[in-house]
């Protein structure tokens, strides 16, 4: 019985250094003919932790006034430390965060960078789909999502 | 898995310093001792969860030290040559009422502190010890010369 229990101590290590309880990054990527997008950042947090989403926008097509919409998920119970570089401008676009980026030529590369910290009260399981959009147009939508543990 | 491995880093440190530190100095606490240990563990909590305020930190840290603990013990308790590293030999520094000074050079101490140990213990005079042993844990013992 104690061996037993005390099995369970190193296996609780080995799992959080297979990143079970986070918080390694991931990339998730998507594309198409006119944009690509990858995001990389740890899908597993807990509370209190500060992490970095990084945004890679690739432009393969002149986009006038590329903008990205992200999911409440990124934000519910997370502080935003800093949005680097700064959009030309944020707003909501049906309570999702919209960053508008500006114009972006074909084949031009923009990174954006948002630092947060986890709210020791954050927990659970939350959606933090990323859209791409040209002005109104959608041209890019990633699914991923984000794990808080306790 | 970052949490892990500061844990199983701090760990090894903190192992190598009371090593290299000596027995003497983490057995005998004195008030300036005392602030220090407590100096270091709050060093070592900073660098071990750093701004994790998680549960799930918490018990990832504590399970990764008592594991690497545990681990250690088994190691030392397998093998002499792991003991000898992990946790050192007992070191002689009285022989048959003679006080051996390479030794207490070794562990930085003096006769006067092996005195005081050997007052604790209801023994007057060095020429009363047959053996007069510096413990792995830091710890003094003597055997009395037996009276003929």
């Amino acid at each position: 019985m104690r061996r037993g229990l005390f099995a369970l101590l190193p296996l609780l290590t080995v799992f959080a250094l297979v990143n079970l309880f986070g918080q390694r990054p991931a990339s998730a990527t998507a594309s198409s003919p006119t944009a690509a997008l990858k995001v990389y950042a740890p899908d597993r947090v807990r509370g209190g932790l500060l992490f970095e989403a990084r945004f890679h926008i690739r432009a393969r097509q002149n986009l006038e006034k590329a903008t990205l919409v992200l999911h409440p998920g990124w934000l519910e119970g997370m502080t935003v430390n800093t949005i680097e570089p700064a959009p030309a401008s944020e707003t909501s676009s049906n309570g999702r965060l919209s960053l508008e980026l500006g114009h972006l030529a074909a084949g031009d590369s923009f990174l954006l960078f948002i630092q947060f910290q986890v709210n020791p009260t954050n927990l659970g399981h939350r959606k933090q789909t990323v859209e791409l959009f040209d002005g109104r147009k959608k041209l890019l939508h990633l699914d991923r999502s984000i794990t808080i543990f306790p | 898995m970052d949490i892990a491995l500061r844990a199983i880093t701090l760990y090894v440190f903190v192992l190598l310093v009371s090593r290299v530190i000596g027995r003497r100095e983490l057995s005998s606490l004195s008030p300036f001792d005392l602030i220090l240990l407590i100096v270091l563990g709050d060093a070592i909590q900073q660098g071990l969860t750093q701004d994790d305020y998680s549960v799930t930190g918490a018990l990832i840290a504590v399970s990764t030290i008592a594991s690497l603990q545990v681990f250690t013990s088994y190691l030392s308790f397998r093998s002499q040559r792991a003991r000898k590293v992990l946790e050192g030999l007992p070191i002689v520094v009285i022989e048959d009422g003679k006080v051996i000074e390479q030794n207490l050079q070794r562990e930085r101490m003096t006769a006067d502190e092996i005195s005081e140990e050997m007052r604790t213990q209801q023994i007057a005079s060095f020429s009363e010890v047959q053996w007069g042993i510096l413990e792995t844990n830091g710890s003094m013992s003597f055997v009395k010369k037996q009276s003929s």
